[in-house]
């Protein structure tokens, strides 16, 4: 036999190829080590900061020039913001950060169904910024302060956003299904119960426009309903309450109504087909908090334009809103407090508002100019301003508890898709929506 | 290594030593050295991946087994509290891990099954003296180099209800719309087909290259006796691809068992339950759910080592099968 | 049946023989017209991806959808550029592919050298224990792997994602299956009575026969590194992202843009599928000599 080393090139490749290989995991790892010991070297040290903003979904501090402004104000500070689109895969990535002590970013952000939990079982690994300098307590809507306090009173969070809820609806439909389309009087239609909301429906439905429906989903009218109320899954003492407070009973049954009455168009919120069905003007209404405003324009578009409007809910609620936490493990501790205090003070609050994120969790701002004189040329330029910072307001203290986010989604999820869009009866739907819970509650 | 030349007596075997250099011809140390070599060198050669393997997948097995065996929370994964067999005894009575375990085996036959014999016909007309015959073979492979993320992401939006193409496809066509998220088995033919997109033309390939490596002498004296196409289809080409058929079987039924970006994406957000009604939800899915969006670990990893029994399960009986293939053969 | 029957001599049969299967045979119009539908099958789902990223969102919006390209494809490909740090993710991802997929290759091709061909203790359960670590879901790892990744401080940084994916089940058995049957064990033998060390067996006698098998199990963990992101998201973020894990952050901004999502996958394909064109014939070669002895 001819044995193979005799073949040169193949050997002189192969031996590059190794060796190349050999070099780059070699320099990979090098290099990691190298980062690793500059990173520790680095804090507070000579010359730039970099602050990092770990968030999901939009702030907005970017695009309001937020970031821009902190570091002009503060030479040597560097923002950084990395951004995961969605919250179901931020959280779970923020939980492990946090257990792990690593990969944590000086700020992260926290959504309000989210907040209670870290509080209650990592809020120790959270820098108490209630202490922080510059922090302003009353400041905040005693609510949204209140949630992200752990029960040593411990501040973990400080509020970004809130969401309070209006409706918006189309002009145009309504005009042609023989309703009024002045603001004011679309508020008075619905005024002070949503069941109001499912009469004017079924009107609407009595003389809809070919191919349209009253509005968008069964989900989204759940959620605007449920979260006006302060119990909502959990009571006052922390008890579970989701299979019979009345808030959860009376939006189900609502959200039931409306499909049996067909008002829905059966889509799934943040979905293609939901923007998809906003540029077909599809729907005549939309439960919609303040940074839904953007995303309807965005998806309307110009075929959109001068048909929208905004009008008061019938009650108030809170749907979503956010908060910024510091981790102990943050490597630039002190320049992340200051940042962080300086995000969420009532001025910067409002240029926020400006900039059609939510609505600042710091009545404060509701006297600035940009939000009390707010309005929206799309919208038929509706007074957001006054719209949103009074349904603020009236919000009642809302409870939270640590499974609220999986008991929603039960609903909204499953639940109501299952009656809405698998045409299921609405026994059937309750009841899976129950066994959901169960099955996420009980470890 | 080229330091001692000097040929020695009593070399063992005595062959060829200082043949070239480099090669010397071993001494009492070289010879020691040859031995040391021969026994240690195997363990040197699997050592890399071992010492990769203990560090990056045994470790995490081992800590997952143990994990199945506590409470365990994502909130504060540190702490744990001993529970037996708890997580194990409650799976058995959960409607979603029966029911995930169902979807898992229902989609892993939808989209394996037509995969495979769409492949093994491809594979014979790729077997055909073509035209183009490289064109073919790439184009049918490009499918293969799109990611889960991106495949899934085109489906969704052919797939939509609404404003779907391929339900305008079926309304041109005069047959209603499908709703392909929501029905129980149009949901789940919707996450095969993506699966199967993805891995016809590979396994195509394969079966191609099998095919090839049957001595044509075996056609010719068929073809002479007569047998029709189809009959030599069926009574050489499958015959002599069954090893390969085998491992192709092996290495789908793995992938789908472990279905999960797909579902997990075809579903949007809240992928995770599979469906309003947990239609396409597959154990993957009910594993990433539980663990997290539910947050507990402890039942997470139960559900992960039941996955990893069945698929020991699984490939113990394959290769029952296999052997008895071969006895046969 | 008898593959391997007397032939017949009759020379009737010979005037007339069946038609053959084998690979002598011209494809007729109808074997042409099934491939035809079935490449379609396979290229549509791509070009549509670059329609769908050559319009806007309104268009996306609409029924029928869009069947042709329209004139937005470089604004939208920009725009995914910037948005979701392309650049960086796409040098970074080709880095921890290409380490990926020499680090298997080299890993596996010595394991499973010494798995096929070695005699040495344990060698079974090793081969066993490979074979079982095949079946481990990966969603199953990803909890006590970062914290093993974290303990090392490598958060963020490649070699999280690269080193965890060097550790190739899969890469071992199929080496091993390849050289059970690809390399003659005399082939081994004889070197090893020439007085070759394991070294240089390794290098000059199972480098040369495993060469088709290791590109293949190359090309194969190049493209699986590429297309990974479920471990990749938790190990990494934005700032020093991979392609799957920018794509995740796509069509963030106030509202998400269909368009813009569909450019950045298409971005993120687009170097695999170019290089799918480029060395097809290379590549597809590769898998086909490699999988006969799978």
């Amino acid at each position: 036999m001819t044995p193979a080393w005799s073949s040169g090139p193949f050997r002189r490749r192969a031996l590059l190829l190794l060796a190349a290989a050999a070099l780059v995991l070699v320099v990979s790892l090098l290099d990691g080590c190298a980062r690793d010991g500059g990173d520790a070297d680095r804090p507070g040290g000579s010359g730039r900061t970099t602050v990092t903003i770990g968030t999901f979904g939009v702030f907005g501090c970017k695009q309001a020039g937020l970031y821009e402004e902190y570091e002009r104000l503060h030479p040597g500070v560097t923002i950084r913001e990395s951004v995961i689109e969605r919250n179901d895969a931020y959280y779970p990535q923020l939980l492990t950060h946090l257990a792990a002590g690593s990969g944590l970013a000086d700020i992260q952000a926290m959504e309000v169904g989210n907040i209670h939990q870290v509080a209650a079982a990592q809020g120790d690994l959270f820098v108490d910024l209630g202490r922080a300098k510059g922090v302003r307590r009353r400041d905040w809507l005693p609510w949204k302060w209140a949630q992200a306090t752990t029960r040593d009173g411990r501040t973990i969070g400080l509020g970004t956003d809130i969401g309070p809820i209006a409706v918006c609806y189309r002009k145009d439909l309504f005009r042609r299904a023989g309703l009024p389309t002045d603001r004011e009087a679309v508020g008075r239609l619905w005024a002070g119960d949503w069941q109001r909301y499912i009469d004017t429906g079924r009107a609407y439905t009595r003389r809809a426009p070919a191919g349209t429906v009253f509005t968008d989903s069964a989900a989204g009218l759940y959620n605007a309903s449920v979260h006006g109320y302060a119990e909502r899954y959990y009571d006052r003492r922390g008890r579970p309450v989701y299979a019979n407070s009345p808030a959860v009973r009376t939006s189900w049954d609502l959200a039931v109504q409306a499909v049996r009455a067909g008002l829905t168009a059966r889509l799934k919120q943040f979905e293609k087909p939901w923007d998809q069905a906003y540029a077909n003007g599809r729907f005549a209404t939309v439960a919609c908090p303040p940074w839904m405003l953007g995303y309807i324009k965005e998806k309307s578009g110009a075929a959109g334009r001068d048909k929208w409007d905004v009008a008061t809910a019938p009650r108030p609620a809170n749907w979503g809103g956010s908060f910024i936490g510091v981790p102990k493990a943050a490597r630039h501790r002190a320049a992340a407090i200051e940042l962080a205090v300086w995000l969420t003070a009532p001025a910067q609050q409002a240029r926020l508002f400006e900039r059609q994120a939510g609505v600042p969790s710091t009545p404060a701002s509701y006297a600035m100019p940009q939000v009390r004189d707010a309005r929206n040329a799309y919208f038929g330029n509706a007074p957001i301003g006054a719209i949103f910072t009074t349904a603020a307001r009236s919000i009642p203290l809302l409870v939270h508890g640590p499974m609220e986010a999986q008991m929603g989604t039960a609903f909204t999820d499953v639940g109501i898709p299952q009656v809405e869009q698998q045409g299921r009866p609405a026994r059937a739907g309750w009841r899976a929506a129950q066994k959901e819970i169960e099955n996420a509650v009980d470890g | 290594m080229t330091a001692t030349t000097t040929v020695v007596e009593g070399a063992p075997a005595g062959q060829a030593a200082g043949r070239r250099q480099g090669r010397a011809g071993p001494g009492p140390w070289r010879s020691r050295l040859y031995r040391w070599d021969v026994r240690c060198s195997p363990y040197a050669f699997v050592a890399p991946f071992f010492l990769f393997f203990a560090a990056f997948g045994l470790f995490p097995l081992l800590y997952t087994g143990w994990a199945s065996l506590h409470r365990v929370e994502l909130t504060s994964p540190g702490r744990m509290e001993w529970a037996g067999l708890h997580n194990y005894a409650r799976l058995l009575g959960n409607d979603f891990f029966w029911n995930a375990l169902r979807n898992t085996f229902t989609i892993g036959v939808l989209s394996t099954v037509p995969q495979l014999l769409m492949a093994l016909g491809l594979a014979h007309l790729l077997h055909y003296r073509l035209r183009a015959a490289t064109f073919w073979r790439v184009a049918l492979l490009t499918p293969y180099a799109t990611s889960v993320a991106a495949a899934t992401l085109v489906f969704v939006l052919l797939y939509g209800r609404d404003y779907g193409m391929v339900n305008w496809a079926l309304d041109a066509a005069g047959i209603g719309p499908v709703d392909w998220q929501n029905g129980t088995w149009s949901s789940r033919c919707a996450v095969s087909s993506i699966v199967v997109w993805r891995w016809t033309g590979y396994n195509a390939l394969i079966y191609l290259a099998a095919m090839q490596a049957v001595p044509d002498e075996l056609y010719e004296s068929a073809a002479l006796d007569g047998a029709s196409r189809l009959a030599q289809f069926r009574h050489i080409t499958v015959p002599a691809l069954r090893p390969t058929i085998l491992f192709t079987i092996v290495v789908s039924t793995i992938g789908a068992t472990q279905l999960f970006g797909e579902p997990l994406l075809f579903g949007g957000a809240g992928g995770q339950k599979g469906g309003a009604a947990h239609q396409f939800q597959t154990l993957g899915l009910y594993l990433y759910e539980q663990g997290w969006f539910n947050f507990h670990l402890g039942r997470a990893c139960a559900v992960a080592w039941t996955m990893f029994l069945i698929l020991l399960l699984i490939a113990a009986a394959g290769g029952l099968i296999a052997r008895r293939l071969r006895k046969e053969g | 049946m008898n593959p391997a029957g007397p032939r017949p001599t009759t020379a009737a049969r010979r005037v007339v023989p069946a038609p053959r299967a084998g690979r002598q045979l011209h494809g007729g119009p109808l074997v042409y017209a099934v491939l035809t539908l079935f490449t379609a099958g396979s290229l549509l789902p791509l070009v549509w991806t670059a329609v769908a990223a050559s319009r806007d969102n309104a268009r996306l919006a609409r029924t029928p959808p869009p069947l042709w390209f329209g004139g937005n494809l470089l604004e939208n490909l920009g725009s995914a550029w910037t948005d979701a740090n392309m650049g960086l993710a796409l040098f970074n991802t080709t880095l921890v592919a290409g380490m990926v997929a020499l680090g298997t290759v080299l890993f596996s091709t010595v394991a499973g050298f010494a798995l096929a061909k070695l005699r040495f203790r344990f060698r079974r359960a090793l081969l066993l224990l490979t074979v079982g670590t095949m079946m481990v879901p990966p969603q199953l790892s990803v909890v006590p792997l970062f914290l093993v990744v974290a303990r090392l401080g490598w958060t963020d940084q490649l070699q999280s994602v690269v080193l965890p994916t060097l550790v190739s089940a899969f890469g071992v058995f199929f080496m091993r299956q390849y050289l059970v049957e690809a390399l003659p064990t005399e082939l081994v033998e004889a070197a090893r009575v020439d007085g070759a060390s394991s070294w240089r067996v390794v290098w000059h006698v199972v480098l040369p026969v495993a060469r088709p098998a290791m590109a293949v199990l190359g090309m194969l963990s190049f493209v699986q590194a590429w297309n990974d992101f479920f471990w990749p998201v938790i190990a990494l973020t934005q700032e020093n992202p991979t392609v799957q894990v920018a794509l995740t952050g796509l069509g963030r901004g106030y509202v998400p843009d269909q368009a813009v999502v569909m450019a950045g996958a298409l971005l993120g394909t687009l170097p695999l599928l170019l290089a799918f064109t480029l060395f097809g014939r290379q590549i597809v070669g590769g898998i086909m000599r490699g999988a006969v002895k799978g």
